[in-house]
């Protein structure tokens, strides 16, 4: 009989890597072998939280024979920590978005985890939402006729800590939340985004990294879309944030909301108002998947290193535009 | 003291107008012009008039209120400043540049009292975002959206100036100059303009329109608006300032106040069978009435008018920039 399926998570750097250890738990099918973490507290932490075994190196975790991994440490670490993966054998990797803090960093990690026959996913969760699997088909079928634009938000708060350093994150806000739509809105229209244009600004925090951005990205053929990246929700904002979609089409308009499946919690004991989820778990349903990737099974939505680095193109364009002040083309 | 109104046009905002200034104390709609002789009724039911000089020579109003398509305000404009009539003038102030620094330069040198419809100010949702801003209520603001979308206006007429790009300038300069004016009002005065949209393109004029453009304030808020004539239901708003010390946003769809569903079978009355949902204010709070009422005040006061004849020109100016920059592909600095 086959073993068990040998899963490792290198770093909890990311808030999201939160919610892929709990995917993992909960599916149940595979083992868990454990947490590399260079922050030792943290690491663990979470390895006792998740009941697996904490591992103080890449390392160290690597010798135990891994089928796949999760990389959530700080975006500029992600090229090692994916090639180091692939070096040592691993089969199947997937790393949280943006794929990289540079195209030289993401191309670098795609051609390292080619040569090693390692399949590079990366984590665009809402790709798994049901709202945009419907969304996509209902487009996919005709029923707004040919798309002519696409109005998205990735809104937030500020998530702080090394999100707001420079070096660590590639940048603020723009690269935090423009790959996500970027991903969606590449899916949908199965176009390339040509050119960007962008205003940014760091108004909210006044740091040295930017809290604002507000793309407009035009696609092969005309299509043109923009894209809300701000951290411009407060503090005492319900929920993390938004993601939303209004798509024009020739025949018809569609507004998608992907976080609008919750109710409103009144929480007197915390004074506080919060907007409590209960639609289906994007991150179990992107997990799932990955796990039958490492399966040896081929995947179906997840996207792959080369959607990740589209998507990164569009961000670093984005920074590109705002410094020359007029749109600028995307890639290369 | 009572004032006298002439109404130039007789359409869909004509109507409204007269149906406000005929609730306003002492006004009376005197005269309405427009081609269409008796089809354009409205309230007060004035007597029509084809010819500008008879309707001026018989009415003697106070008061020009001009609610034609835009390409004749400038007409219109010069012919009242050349009788010395307070004027009220429909947004957009005209349709190029030109025409606009004309009737600024007309309306100055006349010194008549003038007014561009600039309503959005007065609609409580937009006027008290405003006020909290104004207040401090979100810090600084740092960034803000503002959405206004609906259908096709003017859709099944034999001649649909709307629809025209060379007539209306499309959603961007007929629909979106709301909100030019209104975050002007809010923010000041605009740096530079970056749209999209599908001005222009000629297999959709008439038939549907959509823009997305982002401003650049010199305060350095950052503006995002979406305008769109090619939603099929009912017009839509929605706008979210957010700040250094919070955020208010808004969105009519949420704050529709009277929704009615009456099943089809049961016919009671004169009630139409599609009921749209309503927002009922106060008389007094309505914003056309809040509209003309003030203008009516600046010119038995004397005071400055409400909206100026260089916000008019500035709001089409920002929707002029977003036309070029749609055309050129390029960022166009104001």
């Amino acid at each position: 009989m086959a073993h068990k399926t040998r899963i490792g998570i290198f770093s909890f750097a990311h808030l999201h890597a939160d919610s892929y250890a709990s995917a993992l738990v909960s599916s149940g099918e595979i083992e868990f072998v454990g947490i590399a973490d260079p922050n030792v507290d943290r690491g663990q932490a979470k390895a006792q939280q998740f009941g697996t075994t904490y591992f103080p190196t890449t390392e160290s975790l690597l010798e135990k024979q891994l089928d796949g991994a999760i990389i959530c440490s700080e975006n500029a670490l992600h090229r090692s920590l994916v090639e180091a993966s692939a070096h040592a054998g691993v089969k199947a990797i997937i790393c949280e978005k943006p794929i990289a803090t540079s195209r030289e960093d993401a191309e670098s990690m795609i051609a390292c985890c080619a040569a090693h026959s390692a399949y590079l996913g990366i984590a665009f969760p809402c790709r798994f939402s049901p709202v945009f699997t419907q969304l996509r088909s209902l487009v996919q079928q005709n029923g707004l006729g040919d798309i002519l634009a696409i109005r998205g938000t990735n809104r937030g708060r500020n998530p702080g800590g090394w999100f707001n350093d420079k070096a660590l994150a590639g940048g603020g806000a723009v690269i935090d939340h423009t790959v996500h739509v970027a991903d969606l809105n590449r899916l949908l229209l199965g176009k390339e985004a040509t050119e960007v244009y962008a205003e940014i600004g760091n108004g909210f925090y006044k740091g040295d990294f930017d809290d604002t951005g507000f793309l407009t990205i035009t696609y092969d053929d005309g299509v043109f879309a923009t894209l809300d990246t701000s951290w411009s929700r407060p503090q005492t904002f319900p929920t993390w944030g938004d993601v939303t979609l209004q798509i024009v089409g020739t025949t018809g308009v569609v507004d998608v909301d992907l976080c609008a499946q919750a109710m409103t919690h009144y929480d007197d004991k915390n004074k506080a108002i919060l907007s409590s989820g209960w639609g289906s778990n994007f991150d179990a349903l992107m997990i799932a998947e990955f796990l039958r990737v490492v399966q040896g099974q081929p995947s179906q939505i997840l996207a792959t290193g080369e959607d990740g680095l589209r998507a990164l193109d569009v961000a670093l364009a984005a920074y590109k535009s705002a410094e020359v002040g007029q749109p600028v083309k995307v890639g290369g | 003291m009572g004032h006298t109104v002439a109404l130039i046009g007789g359409g869909g905002i004509g109507r409204v107008h007269a149906r406000h200034w005929q609730a306003l104390p002492d006004v009376e709609v005197v005269a309405i012009l427009d081609p269409r002789g008796h089809e354009a009724r409205v309230a007060g039911d004035p007597p029509h008039f084809s010819d500008w000089d008879t309707m001026l020579g018989q009415t003697k109003p106070d008061i020009i209120d001009i609610c034609t398509p835009t390409s004749l305000h400038r007409e219109y404009i010069e012919r009242a400043a050349a009788s010395g009539k307070a004027t009220f003038c429909e947004k957009p102030l005209a349709r190029t540049l030109a025409d606009c620094d004309a009737i600024v330069d007309v309306v100055r040198r006349s010194g008549i009292p003038f007014m561009v419809g600039h309503v959005v100010r007065f609609f409580p949702e937009f006027a008290a975002a405003k006020r909290l801003v104004d207040a401090g209520g979100i810090g600084s603001p740092v960034a803000v959206r503002v959405a206004r979308m609906g259908g096709m206006p003017g859709q099944g007429r034999p001649e649909n100036w709307y629809g025209s790009y060379a007539g209306s300038g499309g959603v961007i300069l007929d629909l979106m100059l709301h909100d030019f004016d209104w975050l002007r009002w809010c923010f000041g005065d605009v740096q530079r303009v970056f749209a999209k949209g599908l001005y222009q393109q000629l297999e959709f004029e008439g038939q549907l329109d959509y823009a997305l453009v982002t401003l650049r304030f010199k305060s350095g808020v950052v503006g995002h608006l979406t305008g769109s004539w090619a939603h099929p239901s009912g017009l839509k708003t929605s706008f979210e300032i957010a700040g250094d010390g919070g955020m208010i946003d808004q969105d009519s769809t949420r704050t529709t106040t009277l929704n009615v569903g009456r099943r089809n079978n049961i016919e009671e009355g004169d009630l139409p069978k599609v009921v749209i949902p309503r927002n009922p204010l106060a008389p007094l709070d309505d914003p056309y009435y809040q509209e003309l009422g003030s203008f009516l005040e600046a010119i038995r006061n004397g005071t400055p008018s409400p909206v100026t004849v260089e916000d008019g020109r500035e709001a089409v100016r920002i929707a002029l920039a977003a036309l070029e920059s749609i055309e050129t592909g390029k960022v166009v600095t104001l």
